[in-house]
């Protein structure tokens, strides 16, 4: 054998975990009887071939999981599907940024409103960010999750002022994880202006983190819904619980890509799940139509994460707002070098010192490029956003719908 | 200097946050109430002290020792003083609850889940008032590396202690905020999250009032307070009264209790340096309530005047100097009255509960507060 089979064997367990977070499930069964054969058996092959090959074969989707529950997973959730709305017929697609645009006019400016402060310099602190010029990837997302579900629950063209809540506060929970993060990772600009931290210093920098979070907070409670309030608390959680998953390295390459995963879904992805899931609760009592919404949202925004990951790697300094390879800088290993150490494994020990050494971080983008880290984590993200489409589909058809699953298009395309 | 001045600052906030006042008298009264409510006090849950994420922090906050970081000072107060003041906040809305009694409509399924006169929601509550409590200790202690020079120590030690204080602070909130969440009370999550709120605008002003030629009144100085130290046990007292389904009257006495008693609680630690007899050095916050009221009594020029008197040529300040000058005006008696004031509110908003075990310890609370 060319090549020995232990290693064969972890680079095909890391991909086969990467592929059971996709579907939202994990089974160790399927890991020892399935992957023997293909490595054994055959030559082995580039790794990217290796993970199409693992990709593109049937029982790798199902294979843990009994078929009724796979069939009745895929099964719309409607019962008449309209004829001529499939995503390819181009009269009727729309950009979900101008589709989201009418609701999200004056976001901004209705949280600030919210941001109700006595002190002049607080409320500057507060108001830095939400100066209209992020992307609102978030609240959008949102947005046209919630108008999806009303027209699957027979709300046509409604949109429930708690459900533009929940775009807001999304944005505000994002913002103020951002404030918190800069302070964490000493960062210095973001979205082209100084941060907060650098301007007014670290201190008054939590402090307006700390309370952008209350004044989220008290607009959820303002809603009324128990199960909401529940469900976006789970998001704060979960934000904290990946900052300090960030803390720490795994000596096992399996369980790296699986912390790796896991750190993305609940720095990123659980943010939108649950704003997705959110949404479609204060319109449908359907547990399937929440399910449907959370794993939108939660295959949608691993993708989101990933493409950022790849960007770190390949977009110039002042495109994405913030110095590239920022995290090797900080010492973070993402999906690009976890792969580009299936190929070299003398990234292993510079993961481990977390790049601290001198040269670290030039040596490991170098391998970076020269291995397919991009390339595969790039085919990652590709499949977490067809799973998110898989599941969209199963909504009522609708403009907004299709424009949701345009939008794993836009996520895997951006270039910042 | 400016970050020497400041660090002198936050080890005396500290003290005063973690320091009894008149310690024999408020330790009785405290273990005296923790009898009352049932089971010792242990709010900081066990899930929270027990979990991965603050074992972690432990860890590394051992690599701070040694170091000027202030997280260091907020974990020592976690050890030694966690008996008394540290769970104040919870034992206070512990009790309330006992002396408000079960929810007026006997009707309600609510009413067999009591144990020792207190339901499972409110001791939830006093946790969650406890944990934010704890969060903005740590939160307060981030450090302004901008303030940081060489000869205060390596700067990647403060960032890493930041880094620490920022990730351990917010993971106390993030608890907080799912378990409000798990109360199921949409009101008693904005009620705590506007008190959270309050805390944080509190602490802001608290950081950005310059000592020296700050503008603070009498009545900034009880505004800003009530914010800083008032409004979460205020509001966690007026939340327990909702949880147990209490009218409007009962949670706004609740309310005022707690105020009054956060309010009373401040006084008498800040004018333990005035009060104390005996020689050990004094060190105080030029924003403490007698220094406060002594600025407003001689008026910024002399205060100005008063301030060069007492400093060195390194302009450090001799604090047992200006408590001497300071204790020649009215000030530390004005803040005297005003601590016998907000003890007396206290009393007063307790005379309306039917009169019990639980009631009699908040009334001690509140007069140990007046007590030197």
């Amino acid at each position: 054998m060319a090549v020995p089979w232990s290693r064969c064997w972890r680079s095909g367990a890391g991909t086969a975990v990467l592929l059971d977070w996709c579907r939202g499930f994990s089974t160790r069964a399927f890991k020892v009887s399935g992957r023997r054969t293909p490595c054994s058996t055959a030559a082995p092959q580039p790794a990217t071939a290796r993970m199409k090959v693992l990709l593109r074969q049937g029982p790798v989707f199902n294979f843990n999981r009994p078929m009724t529950i796979a069939r009745h997973r895929d099964r719309c959730l409607y019962t008449t599907p309209r004829v001529g709305c499939s995503i390819c017929n181009d009269a009727k697609l729309k950009d979900p940024f101008s589709l989201a645009q009418k609701d999200l006019q004056n976001l901004y400016e209705d949280i600030k409103k919210q941001l109700l402060v006595s002190k002049a310099e607080l409320k500057a602190l507060c108001d830095y960010y939400f100066d209209g010029k992020g992307k609102a990837f978030r609240p959008m997302i949102v947005i046209l999750m919630a108008r999806a579900c009303n027209v699957h629950s027979n709300k046509e063209g409604v949109l429930l002022p708690a459900q533009r809540s929940i775009a807001m506060i999304s944005e505000m929970i994002h913002t103020a994880s951002l404030v918190h993060d800069d302070v964490i990772d000493d960062s210095g600009t973001r979205r082209g202006k100084n941060t907060i931290n650098k301007v007014w210093g670290e201190r008054k920098a939590i402090l307006a983190g700390d309370f952008i979070l209350s004044v989220a907070s008290m607009a959820l409670a303002r809603i009324g819904n128990n199960t909401v309030v529940s469900v976006l608390s789970q998001v704060i959680e979960d934000l904290v619980r990946g900052e300090f998953m960030q803390l720490g390295s795994k000596e096992n390459e399996n369980e790296r890509f699986k912390h790796y995963l896991e750190k993305t879904f609940k720095k990123t992805a659980s943010l939108i799940a649950n704003s997705c899931k959110a949404v479609s609760i204060l319109v449908n009592s359907d547990p399937e139509v929440h399910e449907i919404a959370y794993q939108y949202g939660r295959n949608v925004g691993i993708a989101f994460q990933l493409v950022d990951d790849i960007l770190d790697f390949t977009s110039c300094a002042n495109l994405l707002g913030k110095p590239s390879a920022a995290d090797l800088k900080l010492g973070l290993a993402t999906g690009p070098v976890l792969f580009a150490c299936q190929q070299f494994p003398e990234l292993h020990a510079m993961i481990m010192r977390r790049f601290s050494s001198d040269g670290d971080v030039d040596r490991a983008w170098q391998y970076v490029l020269k291995s397919d880290g991009v390339e595969q984590t790039n085919y990652l993200a590709q499949h977490y956003c067809q799973e998110a489409i898989r599941q969209i589909r199963r909504l009522r058809p609708s403009t907004e719908r299709d424009a949701l699953i345009q939008l794993t298009e836009l996520v895997l395309r951006r270039d910042k | 200097m400016a970050w020497r001045s400041r660090l002198s600052y936050i080890g005396w906030r500290h003290l005063s946050i973690f320091s009894n006042p008149s310690p024999s008298n408020w330790t009785k009264v405290v273990s005296d109430a923790e009898k009352i409510v049932g089971y010792p006090t242990s709010f900081m849950s066990l899930r929270c002290l027990l979990s991965d994420e603050l074992s972690n922090v432990a860890m590394h906050v051992r690599k701070l020792v040694g170091t000027k970081h202030p997280l260091l000072n907020t974990a020592r107060g976690f050890v030694y003083d966690s008996r008394n003041n540290l769970q104040m906040r919870g034992l206070i809305v512990l009790l309330m609850s006992k002396a408000a009694g079960p929810c007026p409509s006997t009707s309600d399924p609510i009413h067999d889940s009591m144990v020792s006169g207190i339901y499972p929601s409110q001791r939830n509550l006093a946790e969650i008032t406890e944990l934010i409590h704890t969060a903005f200790l740590v939160h307060r202690g981030i450090v302004n590396l901008k303030e940081w020079t060489n000869s205060d120590g390596p700067l990647k030690d403060m960032q890493f202690g930041n880094k620490m204080a920022v990730l351990s602070g917010d993971f106390l909130l993030a608890n907080a905020c799912t378990g409000l969440a798990q109360l199921n009370d949409t009101k008693v999550v904005e009620l705590i999250s506007s008190a959270i709120g309050d805390v944080v605008q509190g602490i802001y002003h608290e950081s950005s009032t310059s000592a020296e030629e700050g503008s603070l009144t009498v009545a900034s100085w009880e505004d800003q307070t009530f914010l800083s130290h008032g409004a979460l046990l205020a509001k966690s007292c007026q939340a327990a009264m909702k949880l147990a389904r209490h009218g409007n009257e009962a949670q706004n006495l609740a309310f005022l209790y707690g105020k009054h008693l956060a309010l009373g609680h401040k006084l008498n630690s800040d004018l333990q340096p005035f009060v104390k007899s005996g020689s050990e050095p004094a060190v105080f916050s030029l924003d403490s309530a007698p220094v406060v009221f002594h600025r407003q009594i001689v008026g910024p020029e002399r205060w100005r005047h008063q301030l060069k008197q007492v400093q060195n040529m390194a302009r450090q300040i001799d604090y047992t100097k200006l408590r001497g000058l300071i204790k020649t005006e009215r000030g530390v008696s004005q803040a005297l009255d005003l601590c016998s004031y907000h003890g007396n509110k206290a009393l007063e908003a307790m005379k309306c509960f039917p009169s019990s075990e639980a009631r009699s310890a908040l009334e001690n609370m509140a007069c140990a507060v007046t007590k030197f």
